[in-house]
């Protein structure tokens, strides 16, 4: 067989700035790219149940109609959660004052002790000034400023996620359509390696939102049940909570452990181990993470680099900030497969040979 | 304007039904193949795939003709001409490895292609269609392999 050249650094270099690039063109339009995003999050995660359907005899569209009645109702029953609880934001700020104070309680406590420990601390009065009036600005501050605009802003989502159940209704009736009529276009010459990169890029996007949906349960899991072992209220929701602000790399784990250790504070503000303790589940489930459940499911499928993947958050984060985090290692991934395969078509001069000579073919065959 | 709406055309359903690897398929059974198939037309003398690529998948004559020209002196017999309702190129449906002989198309021709990991994806999802090509591309893969073997001189009897 004909050897594939292999990618080379010039490669790498195009996928990384074409990443940036359309990372920076996503955060423009992140309205619609969060619906498109989280509709093909749910196309992979459904397209094996219409297909189990289909096998055992089922006509398509009706599996599909059935999978995406389902997932109506259950989107349905979200959205009046959502908006019970958003018509209970006026009492956000009693609860935010509490878990507030409950986390100054925990600082206070915690500076006391390290202050009991090591002179060094002592020296440095940290005691003095968490009891200051720092904590009590950031609070009344926050909550005059932060609620209204971030009720609002969760109002503003809603048109756009009430997108998402309609564009999988789309993707899995007619992706396959779709994908002849992109095919199509593609000259004869290139058409097998644009099937093959078609298949490539299907298998990374299934294994990737596979992956973050199984990372997303076995997370939500190991936090509920050590949150619920430790006593603390609303332990699975809270462990489904973080799991989920997890798909925003570091970011997202950091404010997941706050909001926990906060919870932990509030609930029990007379044993500070309780919160420790939390923090340690935390750290502990972030190991977890990161040496056994992430190289197991996500990190084994799109098979980017350790220090490329580190590399491609700052850079992601640079560029589109909370965005860019989220998006760019799905997206360096896609990326990266979509350039091996374009790097490979323009290194293969016989192919490009094959489509010159059958241009002119089909220029000598037009009549005149 | 349905720029990928479902293509139910009973002509195309028909000619697919000519087609011996098709032909054992039922009306809604084509129509699921059909969701698979990718329609590529050749001018006279272009290359549909070269001796040493690597091979995704078979290509079946739907109209025209289309010419094999192996390297090898034993495959001549197996693969020549091409014509409607024949296919090319169906061990890549197995594994990737390298084509065994160029193909050209010798006049205009339309064919359909099935790639691979749809074909893979067919046997897992529908089975009764699944099985139905594989049968009919074994019959074609053995009557081949016994075409080459009988002018080679190795099985003559059977």
């Amino acid at each position: 067989m004909k050897p594939f050249p292999q990618p080379g650094a010039t490669t790498l270099l195009v996928v990384i700035l074409s990443t940036c690039l359309l990372l920076f063109v996503f955060q423009k339009i992140i309205w619609i790219v969060l619906p498109v995003l989280l509709a093909m999050m749910l196309y992979y995660i459904l397209r094996p149940v219409v297909e189990s359907l289909v096998a055992q005899g089922m006509h398509r569209g009706a599996a599909v109609k059935i999978v995406c009645l389902t997932q109506l109702v259950v989107a349905g029953s979200i959205l009046v959660l959502a908006l019970v609880l958003l018509s209970k934001a006026g009492s956000w700020q009693t609860s935010l004052d509490r878990y507030l104070a409950g986390g100054e309680n925990l600082l206070s406590k915690t500076t006391l002790s390290l202050e009991k420990v090591s002179p060094m601390f002592k020296n440095m009065n940290l005691s003095e000034k968490v009891d200051d009036q720092h904590v009590q600005d950031f609070r009344d501050e926050f909550v005059a400023k932060n609620l209204l605009p971030i009720t609002l802003g969760l109002l503003e989502w809603l048109p756009s996620l009430l997108l998402v159940p309609y564009i999988t209704y789309f993707m899995l009736n007619d992706s396959m359509r779709l994908k002849k009529y992109i095919i199509k276009s593609v000259p004869n010459a290139f058409f097998e390696k644009a099937l093959l990169l078609f298949s490539r890029l299907d298998d990374s996007l299934q294994n990737y939102f596979q992956g973050l949906l199984l990372l997303t349960f076995l997370d939500a899991f190991c936090l509920g049940l050590g949150l619920e072992v430790l006593g603390i209220s609303h332990a699975i929701m809270l462990g489904l909570a973080c799991a989920v602000l997890a798909w925003i790399p570091y970011v997202g784990s950091i404010i997941g452990c706050i909001v926990v250790v906060l919870v932990a504070a509030t609930d029990f503000p007379d044993q500070t181990w309780t919160a420790y303790a939390c923090l340690a589940l935390f750290l502990a489930v972030r190991m977890l993470d990161d040496f056994v459940f992430l190289p197991m499911t996500i990190g084994r499928k799109l098979n980017v680099h350790p220090l490329l993947s580190v590399l491609m958050l700052f850079l992601g984060a640079t560029v589109a900030g909370a965005t860019g985090l989220f998006l760019a290692l799905p997206l360096f991934g896609v990326m990266a497969v979509i350039g091996e395969a374009v790097a490979q078509v323009v290194a293969d001069q016989g192919l490009r040979a094959r489509h010159r000579a059958a241009r002119q073919l089909a220029a000598a065959a037009q009549p005149v | 304007m349905r720029f990928f709406s479902a293509d139910t055309n009973s002509e195309k359903v028909e000619m697919l039904q000519r087609i011996p690897i098709f032909h054992t398929l039922n009306r809604n059974e084509i129509l699921e193949v059909n969701e698979l198939l990718h329609e590529r037309v050749y001018e006279k003398n272009e290359i549909v795939f070269e001796d040493g690529d690597a091979g995704h998948g078979v290509f079946i004559v739907v109209s025209g003709k289309l010419r094999a020209e192996p390297k090898q002196k034993m495959l001549k017999a197996a693969l020549l001409d091409i014509g409607p309702g024949e296919s090319v190129g169906e061990l890549a449906l197995f594994d990737e490895g390298p084509r065994s002989a160029t193909v050209v198309a010798i006049e205009r021709t339309v064919t359909v292609a099935l790639f691979q990991a749809e074909f893979a994806s067919l046997l897992t999802k529908n089975k009764n269609i699944g099985v139905k090509v594989l049968m009919e591309i074994g019959r074609i893969i053995s009557r081949r392999s016994r075409q080459i073997l009988r002018q080679e001189e190795h099985l003559p009897t059977l």
